[in-house]
């Protein structure tokens, strides 16, 4: 098993044979596809065309279901807004009026366009994390010229990161081990004991910024580079090579994208009043 | 043997602090020597280590008197950069030196700063691979292997610098007894097969004391005692008057000495201890 970003991944898994420039190219431009289609029918289609690739990674499925709660909680979210705080609207077509808030039919349809427009990016983006680790984020952008400061930087950010969230569990754990139990207690009390964590954590910071500055300083990095007075070279990219299905796919990719802004901008297709999932359920509740 | 440091009447002292972390130190460090500093906490230990590497005053503010040369060359005179070449150092804490995602990316990140060529980077990477065992891990994240691994990841990164003085901040302070032994293992490779200058901050005395040449015992900023290992050793009576208790072996025969039961050198190793037992029930 690979650990990747969002869990771990078989060695046996095909991702791993494509380039990670592949997989962030598909991360970029896939996750725009849902902001040019309204119709839901499409994105849901998206949504399993997803599936599927994170099926054949062989990612495990079963951590799929700890986004179910931000699935139900953000559309919940999103249905108020539209609905309940969503005002009022003669001209709209009016489904009920329940204590007197009005529901409209283009609210309801509104929010469900939103809504099925968001969940795909968040499944792009989740195929992305479970397939990818660290390193392959810093290599996709190192292989299209990325400067080496900029990918540096947001490793540093990775990992930083995660080195705040294990100083956190440290204190955390420190403070239980001299009895702090926060549960049943009121939440202005656990928020006032949560500061409590904020200065150890803070100071913990500091030292830890002290220390891996002077890593960096005695491992001889310069942001310049320049004390070398030669060209960095970047021994990792040369584990990672192109392979004629990584043109293949970053072609598709490309083509699936020029392909919807010609369907949609020349054609006028993916629109909601196209949308035959929406006509069924406006026959359902008219 | 030419020196390779040479420190003259140096002090520092820290921004907002009283007293200076180290005071009028002199000592002198011959080149393919292994020398070890030990010392109560709070001696200046790491201070000496830091001004060895230029992060000291290069990373701290604060005064600085006297001088540190490294081949005889002053550190702030070094190049942004030139002197980590020459003098490679390995922290206490290893996770804290992690710059990278994989055990291979970490080895590789000071050899690519250096600006070698991928060539070298395969040759050197190849070398302290197999020098530090870690040919297994180059793939896992650093901050997810075992405490011993990450210090062997930490000392291989600096290594595969190929520095010329090697300075190691108790590098074994937060390992086990088996993987002290293996971190000293790869210290006595490099010392019987590459010649470098090793300076080792150190509790573990059991490990350090077979490799070292040299001892400097220091405490509240000053170097009090500095001489060839054996005759360090037999200053015992001062070490144990600063808290620093000897190996095993060297602390029965100083107890034996206080009973005037022996009169000799105290042996450095148990095998020592060992024939100098023979030798006394043979006479």
């Amino acid at each position: 098993m690979n650990k990747t970003l969002l869990g771990y991944v078989p060695n046996e898994s095909p991702i791993y044979a494509v380039h990670p420039f592949v997989k962030l190219f598909f991360l970029l431009i896939v996750s725009l596809f849902p902001m040019f289609v309204t119709a839901p029918d499409w994105n849901i289609g998206l949504m399993f065309v997803i599936i599927i690739f994170m099926w054949i990674s062989r990612v495990n499925m079963k951590t799929l279901k700890i986004y179910v709660p931000v699935a139900i909680s953000m559309g919940t979210i999103i249905f108020i807004s539209y609905t309940v705080l969503g005002g009022t609207h003669p001209e709209f077509e009016l489904l009920a009026r329940v204590w007197g808030i009005n529901f409209y039919w283009e609210r309801v349809r509104d929010a469900l366009v939103v809504y099925f427009r968001i969940l795909p990016m968040i499944f792009t983006m989740v195929f992305f994390l479970s397939t990818s680790r660290e390193r392959d984020i810093i290599v996709a952008m190192r292989s299209v010229k990325v400067p080496f400061v900029i990918t540096y930087v947001f490793a540093m950010a990775l990992r930083s990161a995660g080195m705040v969230l294990e100083d956190f569990q440290i204190v955390r754990q420190a403070e239980q081990a001299r009895g702090f139990d926060p549960t049943g207690k009121s939440l202005p009390y656990k928020i006032r004991q949560y500061v409590m964590y904020m200065i150890p954590l803070f100071a913990l910071s500091l030292r830890r910024s002290e220390e891996f500055t002077n890593a960096l300083v005695a491992r001889g990095y310069a942001f310049t580079g320049e004390f070398s007075k030669v060209k960095r070279a970047d021994y990792i990219l040369t584990h990672y090579s192109y392979k004629y299905f990584d043109y293949i796919f970053i072609a598709l990719i490309g083509i699936a994208f020029i392909a919807l802004l010609i369907f949609r901008y020349g054609f006028g297709y993916f629109l909601v009043e196209q949308s035959w999932l929406m006509r069924i359920l406006h026959g359902a509740v008219s | 043997m030419s020196n390779v440091i040479e420190i003259n009447d140096y002090s520092w002292k820290y921004v907002n602090t009283r007293t200076p972390a180290i005071e009028g130190i002199n000592l002198t460090v011959e080149e393919g020597n292994f020398v070890g500093i030990i010392g109560p906490n709070g001696a200046g230990k790491t201070t000496l280590a830091y001004s060895i590497d230029g992060l000291i005053p290069g990373q701290y503010n604060g005064i600085k008197k006297g001088t540190v040369e490294v081949f005889g060359t002053e550190v702030e005179d070094y190049a942004k950069g030139e002197l980590q070449q020459l003098v490679g150092v390995v922290f206490s804490d290893p996770e804290a030196q992690f710059t990278a995602m994989t055990v291979e990316d970490e080895l590789v990140f000071g050899m690519e700063n250096i600006g070698l060529t991928l060539p070298e980077i395969q040759e050197r990477l190849d070398w302290v691979t197999e020098l530090t065992e870690l040919s297994h891990l180059l793939m896992k994240p650093p901050y997810e292997i075992s405490g011993g691994q990450k210090q062997r990841v930490a000392l291989a990164a600096v290594l595969a610098m190929r520095p010329k003085i090697l300075v190691l901040d108790e590098p074994t302070s937060m390992l086990d007894p088996v993987s002290r032994g293996r971190i000293f293992e790869v210290l006595a490779k490099l010392k019987a097969e590459e010649n470098n200058t090793i300076i080792v901050i150190e509790h573990s005395l059991e490990n350090l004391i077979p490799l070292a040449d040299q001892m400097v015992l220091m405490a509240d900023g000053s170097i009090l005692l500095q001489d060839e290992t054996q005759a360090f050793f037999q200053q015992s009576k001062l070490l144990l008057d600063k808290g620093l208790y000897p190996p095993g072996a060297m602390h029965f025969f100083h107890e034996l000495k206080m009973k005037n039961y022996y009169q000799g050198k105290y042996p450095l190793t148990v095998a020592e201890g060992i024939d100098l037992l023979r030798e006394i029930k043979g006479s």
